[in-house]
């Protein structure tokens, strides 16, 4: 039963960590909390439906097709909420009750055009679960761990060797200084919110998979939020542990105590790491954290 | 600012003159679900409505008026029930309100509807208290047309341990839901004392989409019955995520999972999950009505939800024409002195006035079968 525990914990933790890589991109170079992240994972697993259900593509080519629109609604997302505020250069509350506005627009949106009917994804494999010493593990579970390896090896690599990965993390040190360098902050932006408009797809189509799509499936990334915040805001290997010790954590409370007190425990986990390690446990010092 | 003066005055003239002219009908209150994850049912409910009303005024309406029926969505969210009741009793000026279908919903719009002397009848509210105070005595304005929850228990463990010869059972509930909790303590109290055996009580908070934890300790000790008191959503993904770990035991639940939705959500998961219901469309006394609703509508409705509306009309409306008026408190004692009238699913509906219950009404056990609700059978009143 410990195995299956800490098997349940990893793949639950997986997709927390998954979501919470889109969280930490946003907040390492603009210092703010999107919160209208989760309504991107939302709207990415109604795009990933349309694609693999309602268009019959495979799951390769709707993974890949959802993750681009979700990128490309993420740029827009940021051209007409964000852009206006930051370059009347507004303190970065602002921005979050902005990101909070946002979030509130899109899912109504859903409920007033879609509607609030539950849909389910195909099945994709003939048989969902594999067994392991006893202790059986969901595919999806394994897909959605190993694409979140892949898109942070990924993305360690763009942002190390590429011209404008070296270019964003020039502007996370010092968004002044690399501008004077020659380096457009609002390209560099917009690449940004695609990189992390492409997580939120990806996380949405792993998702509604694995659950459902409704309108309202966004709240969960309030937990994603807080593994953020436990492995340290803007720190992305920081999103992938906190991502996983909550999920780990999660699961023993809900086996070995109970499934109820779940969130006490967790939340109170957060404030627990906060007040010894108030940047988390991966954080980077920043000027103010919200 | 003389213009303003007159404009309102204009305005308030036109207000009172459609007041005046809607005088020759009888408004009826609906308090429904039309979004959310209830809609399916509410507007089923509000359609069934319609259309009854649509038949009663075609007969030549109640005392010679026109029923109407004004609506508001309350999105299945108690505070938005509450409200909702207001605007039907303060501003609408209703003469009864049929509504509302979950037991927590109705539980906290109850009191809107004692303050404002205005009978309140529950279509699906199966929570004993919704109807009864802790002191025993019915609400006077608070009444329901459904089966309560310790009947819908008492069917569920009959079923399971003498049709399902189930012994040993786990149940998975909601115990951030009223109606959840409490099927579940039903349950428990009368499997128990049938002989059988309760192995893991597990409960999660509402909005929960990830069952695995819990599930996989229910793994560990196999039983031969899992009852699931919980609403469609979770019960869809309970089932598909209990299959994916290898649990094989049937499902039970309760008449919240009566929905399309529960097999969209769990798939092949949910073939063969039993639960109780309060109507089903192979009943016969239902045919003609089906046969209306489709014609009208081109869907089926969602049961069952629709058929106990219109129960709760048809109720309301032999209260009117034995009371004579739309007064809320002579139309209470009429409600509650209702015996052996005619309405949608029996031919025998007696309210009890020590509850406000309606007295043996019959319950059904569906299964799901190919992707589809299918009758098992019946439980009379009595059982």
């Amino acid at each position: 039963m410990f195995l299956q525990t800490m098997v349940t914990g990893l793949g639950i933790g997986s997709i927390y960590a998954l979501m919470a890589m889109g969280y930490c991109l946003v907040f390492s170079i603009l210092n703010f909390s999107n919160f209208a992240h989760g309504a991107m994972i939302m709207l990415g697993a109604y795009v990933g439906f349309l694609f693999c259900s309602i268009i019959g593509l495979s799951f390769f080519w709707s993974l890949i097709l959802t993750a681009i629109i979700t990128g490309i609604l993420s740029i827009i997302n940021e051209r007409l909420a964000y852009r206006t505020l930051r370059e009347k250069s507004a303190p970065s509350l602002y921005l979050i009750i902005t990101a909070m506005g946002v979030s509130i627009i899109l899912e109504n949106l859903v409920y007033s055009t879609i509607g609030s009917n539950f849909y389910s994804y195909p099945k994709i494999f003939s048989r969902n679960y594999i067994e392991i010493f006893s202790s059986t593990i969901g595919l999806i579970d394994i897909y959605s761990f190993f694409v979140s390896i892949i898109c942070i090896i990924l993305l360690h690599l763009f942002l190390n060797y590429s011209k404008m990965g070296i270019a964003i993390r020039a502007g996370v040190s010092d968004p002044v200084a690399a501008s004077l360098m020659g380096a457009n902050f609002n390209v560099l932006i917009r690449n940004v919110f695609f990189l992390s408009g492409i997580f939120a797809g990806i996380a949405g189509v792993f998702m509604g998979f694995r659950y459902m799509v409704y309108p309202q499936m966004g709240w969960i990334t309030n937990k994603a939020y807080i593994a953020a915040v436990i492995g340290g805001l803007g720190s992305l290997p920081g999103a992938i542990i906190g991502g996983l010790i909550l999920g780990i954590i999660e699961t023993i409370v809900s086996v070995y105590i109970s499934s109820v007190v779940r969130d006490v425990f967790s939340f109170s986990l957060l404030i627990l790491i906060l007040l010894f390690k108030p940047l988390g446990l991966f954080g980077v010092k920043l000027e103010d954290k919200m | 600012m003389f213009k303003k003066i007159i404009i309102t005055v204009l305005c308030l003239m036109l207000f009172y003159s459609f007041a005046l002219a809607q005088e020759d009908t009888i408004k009826i209150g609906a308090n429904v679900s039309l979004t959310g994850a209830s809609s399916m049912w509410g507007i089923s409910e509000l359609n069934a409505l319609k259309m009854a009303a649509e038949q009663i005024n075609q007969d030549g309406g109640v005392l010679g008026k026109k029923i109407v029926i004004i609506e508001y969505d309350n999105r299945a969210n108690p505070p938005e029930a509450v409200i909702v009741n207001q605007r039907l009793i303060d501003r609408d000026h209703v003469a009864a309100i049929i509504g509302l279908a979950q037991s927590g919903t109705f539980i906290a719009a109850r009191t809107v509807a004692e303050e404002g002397k205005t009978p309140q009848i529950g279509t699906t509210a199966t929570n004993p208290m919704a109807t009864v105070a802790e002191d025993g005595k019915p609400f006077k304005y608070a009444f329901r047309v459904c089966f309560i929850d310790p009947f819908q228990g008492k069917i569920a463990a009959n079923f399971a341990y003498n049709e399902l010869k189930a012994k040993t059972a786990s149940i998975v509930y909601d115990v951030g839901s009223d109606y959840s909790s409490w099927l579940a303590d039903y349950f428990i109290e009368n499997f128990t004392a049938l002989g059988g055996k309760i192995v893991n009580e597990e409960a999660f908070r509402s909005g929960e989409l990830d069952f695995r934890a819990i599930l996989g300790k229910i793994k560990a000790s196999p039983v031969d019955i899992l009852y699931v008191p919980t609403m469609q959503k979770e019960a869809g993904l309970i089932a598909k995520q209990a299959r994916d770990l290898g649990i094989t035991a049937p499902f039970m639940g309760g008449d919240g999972v009566a929905s399309p939705d529960l097999m969209t959500i769990g798939g092949e998961a949910t073939e063969g999950f039993y639960f109780t219901n309060l109507a089903d469309l192979a009943d016969p006394l239902l045919s003609e009505w089906l046969e209306d609703y489709r014609a009208i509508y081109n869907t089926d409705p969602v049961l069952p939800n629709p058929v106990m509306a219109v129960d709760a009309l048809l109720l309301v409306v032999d209260a009117i024409k034995r009371a004579g008026t739309t007064d809320g408190e002579t139309l209470a004692s009429a409600i509650e002195n209702t015996k052996n009238i005619q309405v949608l699913t029996t031919d025998n509906f007696t309210i009890d006035p020590q509850t406000h219950n309606p007295l043996d009404k019959p319950a059904v056990i569906n299964v799901v079968k190919d992707g589809k609700f299918e009758y098992v059978m019946s439980y009379s009143g009595e059982n």
